[in-house]
């Protein structure tokens, strides 16, 4: 048989919801990866395994994540700030926390301007033409805070909820939660930027203490996305095939000896499941199926946007073929802008706001964003004063974040900053309660879902100390 | 009114029948234990047991009245319930009204003094080798089991090796102990791996993945590198493997600088610089605050996380405690007071001080006595001052025997009266144009300007720019005809600039002709070598790359020698004192018309210079008689001289290297403070350093024993805390080996007495066999502290020799195999795995110590170390531990990647690991040495080559299935490969390649 008979059964993920979502507990076909990862048996009494289902009827099945390293600009983007103009050069009155506070500079207004976008009228600014189109799917979060302004520990905050490195990321959390709906796939894949890694690198993915089943697997740009895909050059597919049949034939001897041992079992099973990526990871990353209209739409026809959309129409595939959570990175951080703000923010908005966009779009058409969530944004936001002569330096009382599908609703924006965009004060989000709405909407109570850490029940959103809770407004 | 029961004689009693078995100080299900006053008012997991005089409200009342609790007992008799309900309803008198949410260390098991229990009794005596063993057969008894039969003499071999030094049996070891029929010959074969060197390869490893070892900083992204780490590494190696007694080894770690009584000019021993290097312990926190930067709250907050990481690591590997709760607020589970946290933290303090913050290549001393030091510097400077001798001798020699050569031109402005117009001019020879602009006044002193001053030539600039310049009057052949031919223009340097320019060449300085190339400009600078442009100035000009490497210093002669090398190319090599320097550039001919030499005047560079000389070869032809043979002499002399100095370089003496090691530095401790919320501005009450709380000993006597008299330039504290701990009869010494033995049984048996090996504290799980915890505790401390004596204890014990097959009893009543009924099957871990490929293949390179073995991350992200690296084959314990670069087969198969320190490991089964096995080139590698061994060690006879393929990887020989089983996979692949130059080599590769990938490799039994 054909090993991409089980995938032609994935092709479509309402094929696949259709065919086994009749019943809740089906949703949590927690595949073989997962089961295999649990705890040896010994482990097994210490540690709980894997939940068995979600908490409650989720809204959203997998997470596709844009990440944007550095800290995009929300004064030139999401928020817009008239009273930046009027004071566009001035010193700021007022207390401001700055990174870098040799660099003081004036009140710094935003040079794109901002206008009405779709039914729902939410202001855009002009560097995102294409996210415009869109924005009534869009909930809109312009009151995100953090507590950090320090990249790394704000980064480590955005994705695993402490400042501190070595904890689970918000992708090992649903990982645990949910596993993968597809045994040939990871559950939980990292798309790096060919430009190298993030800032924070591998940690921007690490399952910190959850079992490292659950974190997230990084397909390398290049031909072998997983390490050690491809057969060794020397072996034959006829040799491998007997090396296949032989190390069967010595694991089943072996494991006679030890009825009742699912480990040895779940390595057993392990070598076939390892032989079926071999051939589902290539079968995914081979875009020659893709329609014209769709490499257009994601802008593969334009050199500043073909690599980035090529990796949002991956992350399509992937999701499509069951996988949980995939996350999208940019090389270094360059969101970053601490100098030339104005200009760099052009450049990358031409790179990402296209394929962002028609990602989404692409998710509607398919009828696959009702239940994926779509989410883009940064670590932190920026300041309203300008850092040196034309950049802007850290700011961690407002950042704006986007969600789209997977129960979000459209077309909403959330909180509000003050009049410059330094800080929230309105409906103000933080990353705790950000997570446990996440969490929320794949079916997962934040606080329910734990792992035994430190001896005591670890969580994401340890609501011990951040008394964390779900943002209702933000749900349909 | 009923009577007002007394909780003392009536309640108490009631509760210890009735509850205490499930709840109370050894299993306090739902975290509840009913045999103290304190844990009776503070509840459980769900809450607090009674609201007093309401017991309709109360937990307590709801779960008895009911009889849902006790569970599967008798339930309580009316006359009890109503005992109970009225005690409640009179408002639970007896008990203390507010007990802190943080629990009392003197109600935990793990926080008692040692108590070694009695050894228990067991029905079939015969079943027990050793006393350990009485533990466990009389809990199976209990459960009707007992322990299993000994395992097959193949199988403890390989148990044993695999176990203690982490490496599979050799051949010669197993042939070795199937042979011995003494009847200690198995404690005979354990005594020889606990001697051998790999003992503490392995073991220690397990101590540094607690203590937080690793060669990178971490912290912040780059994680940068931590050079001097891979000492304490080595310390720690050799101290396990010496036996050295844990309380001393954990006193060294802690306190090693105090211990010896450092200061930086103490003579040392060998043994107490080991002492030193122990402190590293304390260093293996990730430390960012090397590469610190943002505002003075994050540089500051970055420091903090250092002593933070160091608390934590601490915490984990002596208290078996996560401490880093307290560091906000007192901790909710465990009896760790908000203040105990830091005054913990004033421990360590005096040696982080937050206010005078010394950066990691700031805490490096000398690896050697500091006589030792100053003698080796002492050599080190000799050697210089030997060697600058011996170059200076050569210059004077070379001064003496000049090399023949033609002067085509030298000005040494000495003649009386003379002045500069005869020779020099402000334009190039054939140009009429001057060079630059203003032209430059030659003999005047009006900048820019050229004069003879005290018989030198003093150059006068003063303005920032313009590319004037003065030449000789005199046509010079710059391109010598032949190959070999030179010539070249050298000058003294009187007094220096930043930048001293002279040009060769000049010609056509305006740039008039069409025709390209000329005016060479040598752009000299102070700091090192001499920039050429080629065709200088104008826009065409261009730069050639960087000559030489001196730089221009006053008392030195400096010029350029032209060079024919043949084929049109013309080198330009830098002149210094008559020496040629490396680094040249080649020109061609077009570069280098016939032209003048000059100086050039630009952007504030005055200089005086004097003794010019411009000077070309003979040609060969030209060259004869006492010529000719003095050219020779000193060719010979220059080559004998350069093998003379090579020679010589071979004798340099290398400076000893540097330990990163703690002190404190001042006797004065700093103040320390509370930090309210854990916030670094928010400073509360002073704290003194003492030890936790709930392990000080009650009745008044100080925790920290006094500074000692002979203590100079340090706290103390460091000393006191490490006394503090294992101090013998104590709380903490108690905790202390409790929380190691835990650790150990948890490495040969998969899992701790009490599970969690990190965590024996209220909210860690109860031991399955306190006693035997307690008794070997106990007998640790008796012994000692001798872990090798530990390791006799268990291995040698009928619990440790079992076989891992389980009989249907075991299996049935013993289904997780937690009572140990059978000898749990366990998966090889990282090291192992990686190790035992090696050992296999016969590669492994079991070199000991030294600094680590860099790993690298290939393009496609993979991390591995490469084949060509020095020492690729050594054992994984000596590889780069970097934090951000775990080698990926070492990660796939779970080593930790270190952020704070990992006391137990997880062993997970995932389909990365078959990848690994299936595809990797270094398991593919390995494979191939496998085979090519196999056919070495048996060429001619197959059978032979399968009973020892399987020896040596599976440490037993085929079943007559499996051996089946691979003759007929050999045959297989022999006609794959039919058409190749190496089938049968190819076919053994690949059996060797499966024999890796099969559980009986994977899996000790």
């Amino acid at each position: 048989m054909s090993p991409f008979h089980d995938l032609a059964l994935f092709a479509s993920r309402r094929a696949f919801l259709g065919r086994s979502f009749g019943s809740l507990g089906s949703l949590a076909l927690t595949h073989l990866l997962t089961e295999a990862a649990r705890p040896s048996q010994a482990q097994a009494r210490v540690q709980a395994g894997p939940l068995s289902g979600p908490h409650h009827r989720a809204t959203a099945d997998a997470v596709i994540c844009l990440f944007q390293h550095g800290g995009p600009s929300q004064m030139d983007l999401f928020d817009p700030k008239p009273e930046l103009r009027k004071r566009d050069g001035q010193p700021y009155e007022g207390d401001l926390e700055i990174h870098f506070s040799g660099q003081k500079g004036n009140v710094l207004a935003s040079p794109f301007t901002f206008e009405k976008r779709g039914n729902s009228g939410l202001e855009l600014s002009e560097l995102l033409p294409h996210t415009a189109g869109i924005v009534d799917e869009l909930t809109l979060i312009r009151s995100v805070v953090t507590e950090s302004v320090d990249h790394e520990s704000a980064l480590r905050l955005i994705h695993g909820g402490r400042f501190q490195a070595g904890d689970p990321t918000w992708g090992s959390w649903v990982t645990y939660g949910l596993g993968s709906e597809n045994q040939n796939l990871p559950a939980y894949v990292v798309l790096t930027d060919p430009g190298g890694l993030p800032v924070d690198g591998t940690r921007n993915w690490t399952s910190g203490w959850l079992p490292a089943v659950y974190q997230g697997t990084a397909f390398r740009p290049g031909a072998s996305p997983v390490a050690n895909l491809a057969n060794p050059a020397d072996v034959t597919p006829a040799a491998r095939a007997n090396q296949l049949r032989l190390l069967d034939r010595f694991n089943r001897e072996h494991q006679d000896r030890y009825p009742g041992n699912t480990e040895l079992a779940a390595r057993i099973a392990n070598f076939e499941t390892a032989a079926r990526m071999q051939a589902a990871v290539p079968e995914v990353l081979d875009l020659s199926d893709e329609s014209e209209a769709t490499r257009r739409l994601y802008g593969l026809d334009n050199p500043a946007t073909a690599e980035y959309g090529a990796r949002c129409i991956l992350a399509r595939r992937l999701i499509e073929r069951g996988v949980r959570f995939v996350q999208l990175f940019l090389a270094g951080q360059p969101w970053d802008t601490h100098s030339n703000n104005a200009e760099s923010l052009k450049g990358l908005c031409a790179r990402t706001d296209q394929p962002s966009a028609a990602l989404v779009l692409d998710l509607k058409q398919r009828g696959l964003l009702d239940r994926t969530l779509v989410m883009w944004g940064g670590e932190f936001g920026r300041l309203p004063i300008s850092q040196g002569k034309d950049g802007r330096d850290h700011n961690r009382h407002a950042n704006s974040i986007w969600l789209a599908g997977g129960g979000f609703k459209g077309g909403y924006s959330h909180g509000q900053t003050d009049e410059f965009g330094y800080k929230a004060v309105d409906q103000v989000v933080n990353v705790h309660d950000l997570h446990a709405t996440l969490l929320h909407a794949m079916g997962l109570d934040h606080k329910q879902l734990t792992y035994p850490h430190d001896g005591r029940p670890g969580s994401l959103t340890d609501i011990a100390v951040t008394k964390a809770e779900v943002i209702r407004e933000l749900l349909v | 009114m009923p009577p007002l029961p007394d909780f003392d004689q009536q309640i108490a009693p009631l509760l210890k029948n009735k509850c205490v078995r499930c709840h109370g100080p050894a299993k306090s299900d739902a975290k509840l234990n009913l045999a103290l006053k304190t844990g009776i008012v503070r509840g459980g997991k769900t809450g607090k047991l009674f609201v007093p005089n309401d017991p309709e409200s109360s937990l307590l009342w709801d779960q008895v009245a009911d009889d849902a609790m006790p569970k599967g007992e008798e339930p309580l008799s009316a006359q009890e319930k109503e005992l109970l309900y009225n005690w409640i309803k009179a408002g639970a008198p007896g008990l203390p009204g507010q007990v802190s949410e943080t629990p009392d260390g003197d109600e935990h098991w793990a926080f008692q003094k040692l108590n070694p229990p009695l050894v228990p009794e067991v029905r079939d005596a015969f079943r027990v080798g050793t006393v350990l063993d009485r533990f466990l057969e009389a809990r199976l008894e209990k459960q009707g089991l007992h322990l299993g039969p000994e395992a097959a003499p193949a199988t403890l071999v390989r148990r044993v090796s695999l176990d203690l030094t982490g490496l599979p049996p050799t051949l010669e070891e197993i042939q070795r102990f199937q042979a011995d029929a003494a009847p200690n010959a198995y404690e005979m074969m354990v005594e020889r791996y606990l001697a051998s060197p790999h003992y503490g390869e392995r073991w220690g490893k397990y101590w540094l993945d607690v203590a937080g070892y690793a060669d990178s900083n971490g912290y912040f992204n780059a994680d940068t590198d931590r050079p001097l780490a891979w000492r304490y590494r080595d310390y720690v190696i050799r101290a396990i493997n010496a036996d050295l007694p844990f309380d001393q080894f954990i006193r060294e770690q802690l306190a090693g600088d105090e211990l010896v009584r450092y200061t930086p000019d103490k003579e040392l021993t060998s043994r107490e610089l080991d002492m030193l290097t122990a402190t590293h312990y304390l260093r293996n926190s990730a430390d960012g605050t090397d590469s610190s930067d943002g505002n003075e709250d994050e540089v500051r907050a970055d420091k903090y996380a250092v002593l933070e990481g160091t608390l934590q690591i601490m915490g984990s590997s002596l208290f078996g405690m996560t401490v880093q709760c307290a560091r906000c607020h007192s901790h909710k589970f465990e009896p760790l007071t908000h203040t105990d946290y830091y005054s913990l933290q004033a421990v360590i303090y005096p040696a982080f001080n937050i206010e005078h913050w010394a950066k990691t290549r700031d805490r490096q001393i000398p690896a050697v006595s500091p006589s030792v030091w100053r003698a080796a510097e002492e050599s080190v400077k000799s050697f210089e001052a030997e060697l600058a001798h011996r170059k200076q001798e050569h210059q004077e020699w070379l001064k003496a025997h000049p090399e023949p050569s033609l002067v085509v031109f030298a000005d040494d402005f000495d003649a009386p009266g003379a002045t500069l117009g005869p020779h020099w001019s402000n334009t190039a020879p054939g140009d009429t144009r001057p060079l630059g602009i203003p032209a430059v006044s030659v003999d005047s002193s009006m900048a820019p300007a050229v004069q003879i001053s005290d018989g030198k030539l003093k150059v006068i600039e003063s303005g920032a720019a313009g590319d004037r310049a003065i030449s000789t009057r005199s046509v010079i052949d710059w391109t010598p005809d032949h190959p070999g031919g030179w010539v070249q223009a050298t000058f003294e340097l009187v007094e220096g600039a930043p930048y001293v320019g002279y040009l060769v060449a000049l010609h056509d300085y305006s740039d008039e002709q069409p025709d390209q190339g000329g005016n060479v400009l040598f752009d000299g600078a102070a700091s090192g070598k001499a920039q050429v442009y080629l065709d200088y100035p104008g826009v065409d000009s261009k730069q050639a790359g960087p000559i030489g490497q001196s730089g221009y210093t006053v008392g030195h002669r400096y010029g350029v020698r032209v060079t024919n090398v043949g084929e049109g190319q013309f080198e330009l090599a830098q002149v210094v004192d008559s020496e040629l320097e490396p680094n040249t550039v080649k020109v061609p001919e077009s570069a280098l018309p016939d032209g003048g030499f000059g100086f050039a005047l630009c952007c504030g560079r005055s200089f005086v210079v004097d003794q010019i000389r411009i000077e070309s070869s003979f040609d060969s032809a030209e060259l004869a008689g006492e010529a000719a043979e003095a050219q020779l002499v000193r060719q010979a002399e220059q080559t004998a001289f350069a093998a003379r100095l090579q020679e010589f370089e071979k004798q340099r003496p290398q400076m000893p290297g540097e330990l990163a090691h703690v002190a404190d530095g001042s006797e004065l401790a700093p103040e320390v403070f509370l930090l309210e919320r854990g916030n670094y501005k928010a400073h509360g009450a002073k704290v003194d350093a003492s030890p936790p709380g709930f392990l000080q000993e009650q009745g008044g006597e100080p925790a920290f024993l006094p500074t000692p008299a002979d203590l100079k330039s340090s706290s103390g504290r460091r000393l006191a805390l490490a006394e503090w701990i294992t101090r013998p009869g104590s709380r903490a010494s108690a905790l202390l080996a409790r929380v190691t033995v835990n650790r150990w049984w948890q490495h040969h048996f998969g899992t701790g007495i009490a599970a969690t090996t990190d965590n024996l504290g209220y909210s860690g799980t109860v031991p399955t066999h306190p006693e035997l915890l307690e008794f070997l505790a106990a007998e640790f401390e008796r012994s000692g502290w001798s872990q090798k004596a530990v390791h006799r204890l268990i291995l040698n014990s009928s619990i440790y020799r079992q076989s891992s097959e389980a009989s249907p009893d075991s299996l049935r009543l013993d289904g997780d195999g937690r009572l140990l009924s059978r000898f749990p099957i366990r998966r090889l871990d990282a090291e192992a795995v990686r190790d035992s490929l090696l050992a296999v293949a016969g590669e492994i390179d079991r070199h000991e110590g030294g600094p680590y073995v860099p790993t690298d991350r290939g393009g496609d992200g993979e991390v591995f170390v490469k084949q060509e690296t020095a020492g690729s084959g050594r054992r994984s314990v000596y590889l780069q531990q970097r934090r951000t670069q775990v080698a990926g087969l070492l990660e796939v198969f779970d080593a930790p990647t270190l952020v704070f320190n990992c006391a137990a490991r997880v062993s997970t089964t995932v389909p990365l690991q078959s990848l690994s096995l299936l595809n990797s080139p270094f398991v593919r590698l390995r494979s191939e040495s496998f085979a090519s061994r196999l056919e070495r060690e048996e060429p001619s006879d197959v059978a032979a080559r399968l009973d020892r393929a399987f020896l040596l990887a599976w440490g037993r020989p085929p079943t007559t299935q499996e051996r089946q089983a691979a003759l007929l996979f050999l045959q297989e692949q022999g006609d794959v490969y039919h058409d190749q130059a190496h089938a049968t080599h190819h076919a053994w590769t690949d059996l060797a390649q499966m024999l890796f990938a099969a559980n009986p490799f994977l899996y000790v039994e």
